[in-house]
C-alpha cells in the first residue's frame, strides 16, 4: 500500500476519528529525462545565483515575493511556517451538503482516508461515518492542512471507504459570463432540431464503462519508444481536415439519424475510421 | 475573457460543432521565486552536462526514457509529439452516459467553451440536447500534444470540457485493504450519525469559503515590506478518540443549540 501523506484526525462534532490520507490516483506516465542530444548524457540541473554567477547551495534559497512596485519581500521557511493554520492535524468537518451540489469544476485531487489506528474504537468510527454518508447523497466539507497549504476538502464515501477530493476555492474558479454561449434568442434551436438531436444522442447512449477507455497517448509513447530502441525512426501523422459546420442542421441530423437507423455508427460516412 | 487556448470542431454523428476552449479555473496560490538568501538575487537554473560539466542550450536537449540504469533511448520532442494522434483540432463524441453515472472521481480539469466561427446554432443545439437528455458526451482531445480522455456537458448556459483521469489511474479501494471494527456500528449509532449530518446540512456555497492560509501568506509579506517582524502562533493539542457513543450524543446536543442550528441555510 502507498505511503501516507498526511496523518492526523477527521473531527465529526465531538468525535475523532484517526486517518491517514493515501493518494487515490496513480502516475502511470512514462517519464524522460533531460538528455544532452549529442552525447546522450543526462543533464543535471543547478541553481546559480544571477548577480555573483556561483552556484547556490540549497541551504542558501529563500523564497522571494515580487511586489507590484517592482521591489521584493524576502520571506523564510521558518516564516511560512509560522503562518501555518493552528490545527495542522485535524480535517474539521464544517458542514454537510448533498453531493451534486458541488459542481465537479470545484473537484480537485482526490485522496483516501484510511483508519491511521488500530484501535478497534476508531475503525469503529471511521465505519460509521462511511455507512452513515454512504446510505445517503451526503458529503461532508472540511479543511484541512497538507504541505504547507490550506485546503477546502470534500470527504464522501466511494465503494465502502471514505474519499477526500481537495475544492478549488471560490475565486479560483472563473465566471464563465464572458464566454460566447450563443445564448441569442435567434441560436435557439427549433422543437424538431432539439428531438432530432435528443434522439442521437440517445442512440449513441451506453453505460459509463471506464475501464474500456485506456490512455491511448501513453500507449502511443510505448510503442515510439520501443521502435527507437530497435533503432527504427518515427514520424509524425499528418494533421487531418476539421469538418465544416453543416450549413443545414436538420439535414445533417436527418442524416445520422438515418445512418444509425440503418446500424451504422453514424460517423462511417464523415471519413474517419 | 481571456483568449481562448483551442479552436476547434466537436462532432457527434454528422453534426459539427465548432467551439473554442477557455481556461475555467486558475491557481491563485502565493508564488514565490527562488533567491539566494545571501544577496536576495533570483536563483537561475542552469542544465549542465553531467559528462562534459558544461552548460547545454536549450536547443540541444532531448529527451530519455531509461531502459535500464543508465542506458537510455533518445527521443526528441517531435517523436514524442508523434505519440499525441491525428486528430489534431477534433473532438468526436463516440458515446454519451447519463450524467448521474459518472463518479465525480473521474473529472479532472475543467475548461469553458464558447462557440467558436458559425458554430452558434449547434452549439445551442449540442447545448439544450445535452441538457433535455441529461447526458454526458465522452471523446478524446488533443491538447499540447497529449492525447486527453474528455467529457462534455451543459454547466448552467455554456458547455465545459473536463479532461478524465482513466480508470486504470485509480487507486482501487480495495487494494487499501482496510480491517472493518470487531463490531459494526449498531443501528442507535448509526441513525445518531445520521441525526448529526442531518443537523449540519447546509446547503454548498463555495464563497462561503476562503483560502485563509493565502490571506494570511498576504498578509505575512505585507507586514515584512514594512519591516514588521511576524509573531509565531502555538500549536494545539491532538484529540484522543474517546467513547463513540457519548461522543455522538455530545455532538448531538452541542448541534441543537441555537448557535449551531443558526448554521442551517
Amino acid at each position: 500500500m502507498a505511503r501516507s501523506l498526511w496523518t492526523g484526525s477527521l473531527s465529526f462534532g465531538l468525535v475523532n476519528v484517526p486517518v491517514s490520507v493515501l493518494p487515490a490516483v496513480r502516475d502511470l506516465d512514462l517519464h524522460f529525462r533531460q538528455l544532452h542530444e549529442k552525447d546522450a548524457a543526462p543533464i543535471e540541473v543547478q541553481r546559480w545565483c544571477s548577480k555573483e554567477d556561483v552556484e547556490v547551495p540549497y541551504e542558501e534559497i529563500t523564497h522571494g515575493y515580487e511586489l507590484e512596485d517592482g521591489g521584493q519581500v524576502i520571506v523564510s521557511d521558518l516564516e511560512l511556517e509560522a503562518i501555518e493554520p493552528r490545527r495542522t492535524r485535524t480535517i474539521e468537518i464544517e458542514q454537510f451538503i448533498e453531493l451534486q451540489e458541488a459542481d465537479p469544476i470545484y473537484f480537485d485531487h482526490p485522496y483516501f482516508l484510511v483508519p491511521a489506528s488500530e484501535d478497534d474504537g476508531a475503525r469503529r468510527a471511521y465505519r460509521l461515518l462511511t455507512d452513515v454518508m454512504g446510505r445517503t447523497d451526503r458529503a461532508a466539507l472540511g479543511r484541512f492542512v497538507m504541505r504547507a497549504k490550506e485546503y477546502l476538502a470534500i470527504v464522501r464515501e466511494r465503494d465502502g471507504a471514505l474519499t477526500l477530493t481537495t475544492m478549488m476555492f471560490a475565486d479560483e474558479v472563473r465566471t464563465a459570463k464572458d464566454v460566447d454561449a450563443a445564448t441569442q434568442k435567434s441560436h435557439k434551436p427549433t422543437r424538431r432540431q432539439l428531438d432530432a438531436a435528443v434522439a442521437v444522442i440517445e442512440e449513441l447512449t451506453c453505460d459509463w464503462d471506464p475501464a474500456k477507455h485506456k490512455d491511448r497517448y501513453q500507449e502511443r509513447l510505448r510503442r515510439v519508444v520501443a521502435h527507437k530502441r530497435k533503432g527504427g525512426t518515427v514520424q509524425a501523422p499528418e494533421a487531418q481536415e476539421q469538418p465544416a459546420p453543416a450549413p443545414d442542421l436538420m439535414d445533417a441530423l436527418e442524416r445520422t439519424l438515418e445512418e444509425l437507423g440503418r446500424g451504422g455508427s453514424g460517423r462511417s460516412t464523415n471519413g474517419k475510421r | 475573457m481571456a483568449r481562448s487556448i483551442w479552436n476547434g470542431t466537436i462532432t457527434f454523428g454528422l453534426i459539427a460543432v465548432p467551439i473554442k476552449v477557455h481556461s475555467a479555473t486558475e491557481d491563485q496560490s502565493v508564488h514565490f521565486h527562488q533567491v539566494h538568501a545571501v544577496d536576495g538575487a533570483r536563483i537561475k537554473q542552469k542544465r549542465i552536462c553531467s559528462k562534459e560539466g558544461k552548460e547545454v542550450p536549450y536547443k540541444e536537449v532531448a529527451k530519455g526514457y531509461e531502459v535500464r540504469s543508465g542506458r537510455f533511448v533518445v527521443l526528441s520532442q517531435e517523436e514524442i509529439d508523434a505519440a499525441a494522434g491525428e486528430r489534431a483540432h477534433l473532438i468526436e463524441l463516440e458515446e454519451f452516459v447519463r450524467h448521474e453515472q459518472i463518479d465525480p472521481v473521474f473529472y479532472d480539469r475543467t475548461y469553458y467553451l464558447g462557440a467558436g466561427d458559425d458554430g452558434a446554432d449547434a452549439y445551442r443545439l449540442l447545448h439544450e440536447a445535452l441538457e433535455r437528455s441529461e447526458r454526458v458526451g465522452i471523446g478524446r482531445w488533443v491538447f499540447h500534444n497529449r492525447e486527453y480522455l474528455a467529457a462534455i456537458r451543459p454547466l448552467e448556459n455554456v458547455l465545459v470540457l473536463h479532461t478524465m483521469r482513466f480508470a486504470e489511474e485509480l487507486v482501487p479501494a480495495k487494494s487499501l485493504k482496510l480491517q472493518g471494527p470487531s463490531r459494526r456500528p449498531g443501528k442507535r449509532e448509526l441513525d445518531m450519525a445520521a441525526s448529526l449530518v442531518d443537523a449540519l446540512y447546509s446547503p454548498f456555497d463555495p464563497h462561503a469559503f476562503e483560502d485563509s492560509y493565502r490571506e494570511r501568506v498576504l498578509a505575512l509579506i505585507e507586514a515584512k515590506a514594512e519591516g514588521q517582524e511576524p509573531e509565531l502562533p502555538e500549536r494545539e493539542a491532538e484529540q484522543e478518540p474517546g467513547d463513540l457513543m457519548a461522543a455522538l450524543q455530545a455532538s448531538l446536543d452541542a448541534s441543537r443549540r441555537p448557535k449551531t442550528t443558526a448554521r442551517r441555510g
